[in-house]
């Protein structure tokens, strides 16, 4: 009865006294998610430009991009799981078993490369059908069934090569490194089709039923979203993203590791994290997460430059990720108070 | 009949076998039996109440017709040709659709994508055009008399009302043959708008079935109604026909007995237990009140007049903005419900959300109800196996738990009985002093009258009460004094015989002159009244 003043004559005129929030002011929402990141990021290049006036340089420019590359990626693939409330482990078996197999089997020239990153895209996505269709359909809680499937993966990754060896083909560990009329450098642009896809993705019904399961799966299952399919769907996705990550990792570090995806680990979920996406689902964005990544990889560089033992650099990304937590928590509340 | 293609559409319509019908239904889960025999038939045009007690299989059969669960045996046919859904999906192509009594909103999408879910880029694009989605959504609130929604607005912020209306839309929208509403009014303070969509539908030919606890409403719009009783279907009768009481007895197999509480000495006498002065913050502006011993105060409002806030300030969820607490008389500050338990002769509070603030879903009925007090359970800190429910049992009895529902896990239990439990906490809590709001929400009527006779032998035995109602029998059953909230500050006080219905919704809506001191309060706008119960919430 609250409302009779507006049930009893609310001709469709009337619709301009709408109920609900008001919305926000535009400048407002560049605070959240990935406003927020970038802002620290663009904050925290400035002092790296202070402290080296050559960060500005084409060259510094892309070999930043290119450390930062596996990293963003792999929080790209982590970013969607999380969005479906969920966790990803098998990240640090898919990028091992990626790189080992491209530093075990070098592909040569162009050709070769292409065949390179569809096995790369390939192991991925049988890992996150595996994972999908352990978490989906058989319903494991998506950290146990990743955990195993990492642990099958970092094995399977040490039987085909025992100690770090092995060298990656020149075409990718050249040219993927490399820069575009020597300007726009090569991992940029994987890392912003990637980010193009997902705006596109974003958009589709897949992407509103990714968000849809992650806040809340049983009203997203009686609202008609097919809930296995989305679920199954988004660990496929995430794994070719590792799979990619994997690619880019040994295209830099042209050898190969069998534990060259377990320090990603951590680090993707904090690159998440930092993104403001939200681990309980359902809030966030991929975009973020990549620059989270961004942020990570050039505070390393930043302490590097500063002079700051390598020791240390735990301890600052730690600082940084819980300051940004707090801070964005701040930031939301104070514009639900608005 | 047999003609197993059967696609909605195709087929002729004829006038005779446009209703649903199933016969035979049963469901069980491993040993639970959740139906065991259900038949219904729902003609075209027609409102068909669905009555029964919680537990009594009421959310299985919708279910069953949803296709969100698949009987086990049984068979169903929709103007005359099987329907067995084995989807939502499947159900909506067939043009049955449901408000569920949960609601199956995504609180992080908008107004408009809930609506389209989950197709929502149309046919020919597999990108979506936010304009066009937006525009749907207008056009569909529109339709519904829900105009003044904003179809981009996140649902999750909306007021919870609104949510359910949208519900309710969403599945009018989707059902051309048949709709299912399941405890539509659970959130709706009035059904004027309700029963206009409702009206809407059967005069396009839409068989309705109406779930609700609330007799009254299903009288004022159902022409029959089918009893379910422990997963049998146990009779449909025409509703002009059948008393209140004959309902009942269908119900629950016994007759109930309403009656309203002796009248009682006025409160005047008794040393107040609970008092608040000039409370002010979290939707109030100003409330006082006293609460005596041995005193049942009851609290009417409409939605969101400040009686969430006026409870979580009591309860100590939160702190006061202004004003003065007294427990016994002395000035209390606490600052969280288990300091309020401690504070002087104890204040235990029963929470609305039965769901979210109530029950530790894993853990026995047992647990739950002695949780506020585990240490004094313990023998040396360790609690043996049967220590929780021993502990248990005497305040369980009180609200006629049955104690063969102690060991279960208290999330598998039927609502009623999982607010029984909540109740026996309350109680069990040993407080002097008890905030119950809602105590009887979405529960059915046996559970409601072990409700009310736990309330009334807590206030014999001198103990004091603070309920809030959404239903007006209740206050008028229960309370020996109400007050009518309004805008946030107490509107009227009634007391004794003067506690009737029509006074109470005169008072509600801010009718006739207030009886406090202070100035009478603006009417006050809806968008503020949600605005209100948004941030008490």
């Amino acid at each position: 009865m609250s409302d009779i003043a507006t049930t009893g004559a609310s001709p469709p005129a009337a619709s301009v006294t709408r109920s609900g929030p008001a919305p926000r002011h535009r400048l407002w929402r560049l605070t959240h998610g990935a406003g927020l990141i970038f802002g620290l990021y663009v904050l925290l290049y400035a002092l790296y430009a202070y402290q080296q006036p050559r960060a500005l340089d084409a060259y510094a420019i892309a070999a930043l991009v290119n450390n930062t590359a596996p990293l963003a990626l792999a929080a790209a693939g982590q970013t969607l799981v999380v969005l479906s409330r969920g966790f990803d482990l098998s990240i640090a078996g898919v990028i091992s078993l990626t790189n080992v197999v491209l530093a075990v089997y070098p592909l040569d020239g162009p050709g070769g490369a292409l065949v390179s990153l569809l096995v790369c895209l390939a192991i991925g996505g049988v890992v996150g059908a595996v994972n999908g269709w352990l978490v989906a359909y058989l319903r494991l809680q998506s950290i146990a069934a990743t955990l195993a499937t990492m642990i099958i993966c970092q094995g399977i990754a040490l039987v085909i090569l025992n100690a770090p060896g092995g060298a990656v083909s020149d075409w990718i560990a050249d040219e993927l490194t490399a820069r575009l009329g020597s300007v726009v450098p090569v991992s940029g642009l994987v890392v912003a089709t990637v980010v193009g896809l997902w705006l596109l993705v974003r958009r589709s019904d897949y992407g509103v039923a990714l968000y849809a399961i992650g806040a809340d799966e049983p009203a997203a299952a009686l609202s008609g979203v097919n809930v296995r399919r989305t679920r199954f769907i988004t660990f496929v996705g995430a794994g070719m993203l590792y799979g990619l990550a994997g690619l880019m990792l040994s295209a830099q570090t042209a050898t190969g590791n069998p534990n060259s995806g377990t320090p990603l680990l951590l680090l993707s979920f904090a690159a998440v994290a930092l993104g403001g996406t939200s681990l309980s689902g359902g809030r966030g964005g991929l975009f973020a997460s990549v620059m989270g990544a961004a942020t990570l990889t050039l505070l390393q560089k930043v302490l590097f430059s500063s002079g700051v033992s390598s020791f240390y650099t735990g301890l600052f990304q730690g600082v940084v990720l819980i300051v940004a937590v707090v801070f964005s928590g701040l930031l939301s509340r104070i514009g639900e108070r608005k | 009949m047999t003609d197993a293609k059967g696609r909605p559409g195709t087929g002729e319509r004829h006038p005779l076998s446009r209703e649903m019908r199933a016969a035979g239904l049963s469901k069980s889960y491993g040993a639970t039996v959740a139906l065991e025999h259900a038949d219904i038939a729902l003609k075209a045009g027609e409102v068909h109440a669905l009555l029964g007690e919680n537990g009594a299989g009421k959310s299985t059969l919708v279910r069953i017709f949803t296709g969100a669960v698949i009987p086990d045996r049984g068979e169903m046919q929709l103007h005359g040709e099987p329907y067995a859904p084995r989807s939502i999906l499947e159900a909506r192509r067939r043009e049955v659709a449901t408000a569920f009594q949960e609601l199956s909103l995504v609180p992080n999408l908008s107004v408009a994508q809930n609506f389209l879910l989950p197709a929502l880029a149309g046919a020919g694009s597999p990108l979506i055009s936010r304009r066009h989605v937006l525009a749907r959504g207008a056009d569909i609130l529109a339709r519904h008399g829900l105009g003044r929604i904003d179809p981009a607005a996140c649902v999750g912020d909306l007021p919870l009302a609104e949510r359910q209306r949208i519900e309710i839309a969403r599945a009018i929208e989707n059902a051309g043959r048949v709709l299912i509403l399941d405890e539509p009014t659970a959130s709706l303070a009035e059904t004027d708008w309700l029963f206009e969509q409702i009206a809407k539908a059967r005069a396009r030919g839409v068989a309705i079935l109406y779930i609700s606890h609330r007799l009254a409403e299903v009288r004022e719009i159902c022409t029959s109604a089918t009893v379910l009783r422990n997963g049998r279907s146990i009779g449909t009768v025409g509703l002009g026909s059948a008393s209140d009481g004959d309902i009942f007895e269908m119900m629950v197999g016994h007759r109930v007995e309403h009656a309203r509480r002796p009248a009682r000495v006025a409160g005047a006498a008794r040393a107040p237990r609970l008092a608040a002065e000039d409370l002010a913050g979290h939707g109030l502006r100003g409330v006082s009140l006293q609460l005596g011993e041995g005193e049942i105060l009851g609290v009417a409002a409409l939605e969101g007049q400040g009686q969430r806030g006026l409870f979580r300030l009591l309860a100590g969820l939160q702190t006061p903005t202004g004003g003065v607490i007294r427990v016994d008389g002395r000035a209390a500050a606490y600052r969280s419900p288990r300091a309020a338990l401690r504070c002087g002769s104890g204040i235990s509070y029963l929470p609305e959300e039965r769901k979210t603030e109530g029950i530790l879903a894993g853990l026995s009925a047992a647990t739950n109800v002695v949780l506020p007090f585990l240490p004094r359970v313990g023998r040396a800190g360790f609690i043996g196996r049967h220590d929780e429910a021993k502990a248990a049992q005497p305040s369980a009895d009180e609200v006629a738990l049955n104690p063969r529902y102690l060991a279960f896990a208290i999330g598998d239990l039927s609502g009623g009985n999982q607010q029984k439990a909540l109740m026996a906490r309350t109680l069990a809590t040993g407080a002097r002093t008890l905030l119950l709001f809602d105590p009887t929400r979405g529960v059915d009527v046996g559970t409601k009258e072990s409700i009310y006779a736990a309330i009334r032998a807590f206030a014999e035995r001198g103990g004091s009460v603070l309920f809030y109602s959404s239903e007006l029998p209740e206050i008028v059953q229960l309370a020996d004094r109400c007050l009518v909230l309004y805008g946030g500050q107490v509107f009227r006080e009634l007391e004794g015989d003067d506690i009737a219905e029509q006074k109470l919704v005169a008072a509600m809506i801010g009718h006739g002159s207030r009886a406090a001191t202070g100035h009478v309060p603006a009417p006050a706008a809806p968008a503020h009244a949600h605005a209100a119960a948004e941030s008490a919430r």
